[in-house]
């Protein structure tokens, strides 16, 4: 089965180092990011799972960020942290598509479950498609070959 | 200050009440006196008309009266000499057959004589004796002799007694003959004076020189006097003229007067003018009356009305203050709000990094710990310990900025309908378990009328469990475990609210802390067991709905928060 990968995008460094280091220690990949753009450069050329996206950042605030990964990647989870104490904030989040919102300040353990959960409905999506591809090949094996083609 | 702010404030509701007070007299005051002077005025020129017209009616009507009867008079002699010739009525006794005759006709007949051609009185009957004399040279014989006919002035005669005669004279040349009768003067006088009007109203006659011929019923003057006023009448042409003057007695009268007997004769009536507008002058009285009892309600009511404007004016300035007052506290608040808000999301970020650095520390320690020597143990345990409270004081930090931004956040939340009368017994249920350990019995008396009101339905059970809360933790204090009865009612407070009640029967809150009570960061509670925080909140919550939120309490018996909303007509 396929290990998570998540990344983290937060413009504090030293909380994304420190969290890092800790996640890393429960023995999950993981990757950093400075800002949106940051991470969106990064989710070009890595194949990451699930993102957790601070709401509050310059330039590209976490709401945008967010927009863009959903339209360019849409099958990564994306889980928005918020230093806003209220859930309205978050349901902003919430209908842009992110899965889940999490509190600032929030504990590792909280992350990494929410993480998970998030990991487990994308591998359930992506199970979902492979049955519906492999039902797709059976109907007709030459579709392997346009798929192959595009 | 303070004292020179209220002597100011009083000086200027002094101002007001003068200019309240006197718009108040001057305005009625204005259609007031129009109406009673436009009334009287009216009155009084339709009252002098009256009169004048009705004392010129009077004297049209006495002259023609007193001109009939000089000319009766006259044609009582005439038909004597048309009837008899000079022989017949000079025959003995014949003439005092004639004149019994004669009075018959009038009682104003004294006597009656016959003068031949050259004046002498050839027969007379009467009382006098005059039988004889000559009369040739006397003034009305000449006139008679002259003009056929003639009426004389009052005069004294030989006689010696004022009278006045009617002569008529028969014949042409030598064979000329007069029969002449004296009249009554005291018929006469009667027949004139006969006027009445009002008290003083009188009628007498005066010669053209101004000789009295008959007398004043109001005296002053005998007859054949001249009368000192005559001299400046004004002389009526053809017709009656009516004029007003004092007599030399001082007295003002109305008079009319009108020419007798070819303009021999003055007919005067005259009135006291007092008498003749005595209504007019009641009518100033009644005016004065009205005036003065008007004046005085105008008064009353004026200074009545002023006190109560005044009253109401300072009763709404008052109003204003508090208003003021509230509206600044309100600002305060939301600006500390604001601030505290932006403050709290500051704070987050570090916070998170704290707990993160914790987490970190913890998880090296415990790796630390495995490889370290047991008689270190000791040490290790402290440092855990302090690890601890650095886990715990984060979170506390955190807490608080949690409450803080929902106390600040500005509103954002979508409001929607909702029913007291489901929404309250479903936050019931959440702590009615906790309520029934703590041994509290729990009251609830929702009345089905209640009505909706717009609200976030999450803030809502947040204020409502925040309440139940406070109140559960106040009777934990002053019951322990029995005894305590929490109530919540709800019910129509009038047209455009609901009240929402919670009472119980805790500890209560003291004088001096309920003033502060929605203050935020207020708490009486111990160091770590609240923010001061949760009312604040609740506070701002209701204000955001539209609603209020006000606390009784009596230390020792119970507290009692009413929310008030408004309420949605359906």
């Amino acid at each position: 089965m396929e290990k998570m990968r998540m990344m983290l995008v937060d413009d504090e460094e030293r909380y994304l180092q420190t969290t890092q280091k800790l996640i890393e220690k429960k023995g999950v990949e993981v990757l950093t990011a400075l800002s949106g753009k940051e991470a969106l450069e990064k989710l070009k050329s890595k194949n990451i799972h699930v993102v957790i996206l601070d709401v509050k950042m310059p330039e590209m605030d976490g709401n945008e960020t967010l927009k863009a990964i959903k339209t360019l990647y849409p099958l990564v989870e994306v889980i928005m942290l918020t230093g806003h104490a209220t859930v309205d904030s978050a349901i902003d989040g919430l209908k842009s598509g992110a899965c889940d919102y999490l509190m600032k300040p929030a504990d590792i353990d909280e992350i990494l479950e929410k993480a998970r959960e998030a990991f487990e409905k994308r591998q359930r999506l992506e199970e979902k498609i492979r049955i519906a591809q492999s039902k797709k090949f059976m109907r007709s094996p030459r579709e392997i070959l346009k798929d192959d083609n595009e | 200050m303070m004292n020179k702010k209220d002597s100011r404030q009083e000086e200027q509701g002094e101002q007001v009440k003068r200019s309240i007070l006197n718009n108040m007299i001057v305005l009625p005051f204005i259609p007031f006196l129009l109406a009673i002077g436009v009334s009287f005025y009216f009155f009084t020129t339709a009252l002098q008309s009256n009169t004048n017209s009705s004392l010129k009616r009077i004297v049209n009507d006495h002259r023609d009266m007193i001109e009939s009867f000089l000319m009766e008079r006259k044609a009582d002699l005439e038909l004597i000499t048309n009837t008899f010739d000079f022989e017949q009525i000079n025959e003995k006794e014949s003439i005092d057959l004639i004149f019994e005759n004669l009075k018959k006709r009038s009682n104003a007949f004294v006597d009656l004589g016959l003068f031949d051609s050259h004046g002498v009185h050839v027969s007379y009957s009467g009382q006098y004796q005059l039988k004889g004399k000559d009369y040739q040279e006397e003034h009305w014989f000449k006139e008679v002799m002259q003009k056929g006919y003639y009426i004389s002035d009052i005069f004294l005669g030989y006689r010696n007694i004022p009278h006045f005669v009617i002569a008529v004279r028969q014949g042409t040349g030598e064979a000329r003959w007069a029969l002449r009768a004296t009249i009554d003067t005291l018929f006469f006088e009667g027949l004139v004076s006969k006027v009445r009007i009002g008290k003083t109203g009188e009628a007498y006659i005066l010669n053209k020189n101004g000789i009295a011929q008959t007398l004043k019923r109001s005296g002053g003057i005998q007859i054949l006097e001249k009368d000192p006023d005559a001299s400046d009448f004004p002389v009526p042409e053809n017709g009656i003229q009516a004029f007003v003057k004092s007599d030399f007695t001082g007295n003002t009268y109305l008079y009319a007067t009108t020419w007798l007997k070819n303009k021999e004769w003055l007919l005067v009536v005259r009135q006291e003018k007092k008498d003749a507008y005595d209504s007019l002058y009641s009518a100033l009285y009644i005016s004065l009356i009205i005036m003065l009892i008007g004046g005085t309600v105008i008064l009353m009511a004026a200074v009545f009305m002023t006190e109560r404007i005044l009253k109401k004016i300072q009763q709404l300035g008052r109003e204003k203050e508090t208003l003021g007052h509230q509206l600044i506290r309100a600002s305060q608040l939301a600006e500390i709000g604001e601030m505290a808000a932006g403050f709290a999301h500051e704070i987050n970020n570090p916070l998170q990094i704290i707990k993160s650095e914790h987490a970190l520390v913890e998880t090296l320690m415990e790796e630390v710990f495995e490889t370290l020597d047991p008689g270190k143990n000791e040490d290790m345990v402290d440092i855990k310990d302090s690890l601890a409270q650095i886990k715990l004081q984060v979170n506390r930090c955190a807490e608080i900025t949690q409450a803080i931004l929902k106390f600040g956040r500005k509103n954002e939340t979508k409001q929607q309908p909702l029913d007291p009368c489901r929404i309250i017994p479903e936050i019931v249920q959440m702590i009615e378990k906790k309520a029934m350990v703590g041994g509290i019995k729990f009251i609830k008396n929702i009345s089905e009328d209640t009505p909706g009101f717009m609200g976030n339905p999450s803030q809502f059970q947040q204020v409502m469990l925040n309440l139940f809360n406070n109140a559960m933790d106040a009777i934990a204090e002053q019951h322990g475990v029995s005894g305590g009865v929490l109530k919540i009612e709800a019910c129509h407070k009038d047209e455009n609210f609901l009240a929402i009640k919670i009472t119980d029967n805790g500890k209560g809150i003291s004088p001096e802390n309920i003033e502060k009570i929605f203050s935020p960061f207020f708490t009486t509670k111990p160091v770590g067991k609240g923010t001061g925080l949760g009312l604040s909140v609740c506070y701002g919550i209701i204000k955001s709905f539209g609603g209020t939120m006000e606390v009784t309490s009596e230390q020792n018996v119970g507290t009692c928060f009413v929310v008030t909303l408004p309420a949605i007509h359906q």
